[in-house]
C-alpha cells in the first residue's frame, strides 16, 4: 500500500461517520441516477417501438387479385417513407383474431376466414409522415380502408400519439436530469464540506509536510484519494442497489409491458446496459470527487506555503 | 553555503532583523544565540523560505532565495533537514513512518526506505522504538525522531531551532552529542539556541544577536 493510500484509509478509519455520510449521499445520488438512466432507456425504447412497429394497415377489397396485391406491395416497398411492408392473408387474419380471442374460443368458432379482409401492414420511417402516407394509400383502387394501430391513451389522431410519446420522453429526461443534477450538487457540497473539515484537522500535518519539502501534489494526494474512494464506494453501492431492484422487478416489468421492450430481455444485453451505466457513473463520480477535493484543498495548501 | 547580505526583515513596525550579514561555510557548526525575540528563528525561516527578506539577499549555494519560484520551494527544503523545538512529529504515525514521510517527500524509491530508516533510527538510538507512536515517547525521544527525520534524507544542511529548548540537561546533552556526530560526518549545522551551557561546552562559532542585530560573530 502506498503512503498516500495508507494515509487516506487511516483518515477514513479515524472519522467513520463523515465517511458514511459522504458515501450515503453519493450512493443515493447514483442510485437515483441509475434509476433515471433506466427510465430514459425505457421511454426511448417505447418510443422506438411505437415508431417502428407496423402502424398502418391497408385493408384490401375482396376483389383484389394476387397480381394487383403484389403490384401494390412492390409499390409500397419502393416508397422511401414506408418500411416493413407485410401481406396478411384472410387466413392469417383469422389466426391473428383467434390468438387475440384465445381466452374465449367460442368467438373464433363463429367466424370464417372469408369475413376478414386481406391486408398490407407497414410502418412509416417517421410517424410525422403517417397522415400523408395514409391519404396516398387510400387512393389506391384495391384498398378498401386504412387503419392506424398505434393508438394509446385514447388519442384519436396520429399527431396526438407522437406528441404524447415525445412529451413523456421529454418529461422523463428533463425531470430525471434535474433531480440527478440536484442530488449531484448536494454530493459535491457534502464532499467539499467533509474534505474542508479534513483539511482543518490535518492543518498541523500539512504545515509540517510543507516545511520538510512536500510538494502541493504530495500534500493533496491522500485527500483527493480519500474523496475518490468515497465516490467509487458511493457509485458502486447506489448502482448495486438499483441493479438488485431491477433484477427483482424485471420479470414483472417485462410481463406488464408485454411486447414493448422497456428493458432488455436478453441477460447479456441487460448486464451490458448496467455495465455502461456503471462506467459512466464511475467517470462522473471521479469528476465530482476530484473537483470537490481539489477545490477544498487548494486554499489550505496555499496557506501552508 | 549560506550567505546573508545586508538582510533586513520587519514585521509591521518591529525590526526583526536589521542589516544582517554573515556566511556559513560547508561543514561548519554555527550557533545562533541571543535572547527571545533577537531574530534567531527569523534567520532560520528566511533560509527555509518561510518568509522573504524586505531587503538584502539570502543565498543558499549561491542561489538567491528571493528569486526562487513557488514550485522551487519544496526542492530547496528537501535539501535541508529541520529540527524544531516543539518536535513537529506527525502524531498519528509511528516513529518509522514519521521518518519514512521525509523519504517519500524527497522521492526516494520505497525499496530504499527500510534500509535508510533502520540506519538512521539506530544512529539516534530509537531502533527499538520504531513501531511506537509519538504519544508513547518521551520529549528526548521525540526530538530524536525529529532529528532522524532530518538526517534520513541526507541533507546538505541541518537547521535546528532550539532543539534542546524543551529538554532536560541530560537529554539535551544526548541530542548535542548526536548533532556533533553528524557534523563530524561533514554536515553543516545552524542551530538557534539560548542555552549558554551548550554553547560554552560545544565550542563552535557563535553568531550573537540582539534586537535584530548581530552583536558578535
Amino acid at each position: 500500500m502506498s503512503i498516500h493510500t495508507k494515509t487516506a484509509v487511516d483518515s477514513i478509519k479515524r472519522s467513520p461517520f463523515q465517511a458514511i455520510s459522504a458515501i450515503f449521499v453519493l450512493g443515493l445520488t447514483f442510485f437515483v441516477a441509475t434509476m433515471v438512466a433506466i427510465l430514459v432507456f425505457a421511454t426511448d425504447k417505447t418510443l422506438t417501438y411505437f415508431e417502428t412497429r407496423p402502424q398502418i394497415i391497408s385493408f384490401l377489397k375482396d376483389e383484389a387479385t394476387p397480381e394487383l396485391i403484389s403490384a401494390l406491395q412492390n409499390k409500397l416497398s419502393s416508397n422511401s417513407r414506408i418500411k416493413n411492408v407485410k401481406y396478411v392473408s384472410k387466413v392469417e387474419a383469422l389466426e391473428i383474431y383467434k390468438k387475440a380471442t384465445s381466452d374465449n374460443p367460442l368467438l373464433a368458432e363463429l367466424v370464417s376466414p372469408s369475413i376478414f379482409p386481406a391486408s398490407l401492414e407497414f410502418s412509416v420511417t417517421d410517424l410525422k409522415l403517417a397522415e400523408e402516407v395514409i391519404t396516398d394509400v387510400k387512393t389506391e383502387g384495391i384498398v378498401a380502408d386504412v387503419g392506424f394501430t398505434a393508438n394509446i391513451g385514447g388519442e384519436k389522431s396520429l399527431s396526438d400519439v407522437v406528441g404524447r410519446l415525445k412529451s413523456i420522453s421529454t418529461y422523463v429526461r428533463i425531470g430525471g436530469i434535474t433531480f440527478v443534477a440536484i442530488l449531484g450538487a448536494s454530493s459535491f457540497l457534502v464532499l467539499l464540506v467533509i474534505i474542508s473539515m479534513r483539511m482543518t484537522t490535518r492543518k498541523n500535518e500539512i504545515e509540517i509536510l510543507s516545511l520538510i519539502g512536500a510538494t502541493p501534489a504530495f500534500i493533496r494526494s491522500p485527500i483527493v484519494l480519500e474523496a475518490v474512494i468515497y465516490s467509487i464506494i458511493g457509485v458502486l453501492s447506489g448502482w448495486t442497489l438499483a441493479l438488485i431492484l431491477w433484477l427483482y422487478a424485471s420479470p414483472s416489468v417485462i410481463s406488464y409491458f408485454g411486447q414493448i421492450p422497456v428493458i432488455p430481455r436478453d441477460p447479456i444485453l441487460f448486464f451490458f446496459l448496467f455495465a455502461t451505466i456503471l462506467g459512466v457513473e464511475l467517470l462522473l463520480g471521479v469528476i465530482i470527487s476530484l473537483t470537490g477535493s481539489l477545490l477544498a484543498v487548494s486554499r489550505s495548501v496555499k496557506k501552508a506555503r | 553555503m549560506i550567505s546573508f547580505q545586508n538582510v533586513t526583515k520587519n514585521f509591521g513596525s518591529i525590526n526583526a532583523l536589521e542589516d544582517i550579514t554573515f556566511e556559513v561555510k560547508d561543514g561548519e557548526f554555527v550557533f545562533l544565540t541571543g535572547p527571545s525575540g533577537a531574530g534567531k528563528s527569523t534567520i532560520l525561516k528566511l533560509i527555509l523560505h518561510e518568509i522573504l527578506a524586505d531587503s538584502g539577499k539570502v543565498l543558499f549555494d549561491d542561489v538567491d532565495l528571493s528569486e526562487l519560484s513557488v514550485k522551487d520551494i519544496p526542492r530547496l527544503r528537501q535539501q535541508m533537514g529541520i529540527v524544531f523545538q516543539d518536535f513537529k512529529v506527525l502524531p498519528e504515525r509511528t516513529v518509522s513512518e514519521n521518518v519514512e514521510v521525509a523519504l517519500a517527500v524527497s522521492d526516494v524509491p520505497p525499496d530504499e526506505w527500510d534500509k535508510r530508516v533502520n540506519h538512521v533510527l539506530k544512529l539516534v538510538g530509537l531502533d527499538k522504538r520504531a513501531n511506537l507512536f509519538p504519544n508513547q515517547l518521551s520529549g528526548g525521544e521525540l526530538q530524536r525522531v525529529s532529528l532522524a527525520r532530518a538526517l534520513v534524507i541526507n541533507p546538505k544542511i541541518i537547521l535546528a531551532d532550539e532543539p534542546t529548548g524543551n529538554l532536560d540537561w541530560k537529554t539535551a546533552g544526548g541530542i548535542m552529542e548526536l548533532l556533533e556526530k553528524v557534523n563530524k560526518e561533514g554536515k553543516t549545522i545552524i542551530m538557534a539556541t539560548h542555552h549558554e551551557g551548550i554553547i560554552k561546552h560545544a565550542k563552535h562559532r557563535t553568531i550573537k544577536l540582539d534586537d535584530g542585530k548581530i552583536i558578535k560573530t
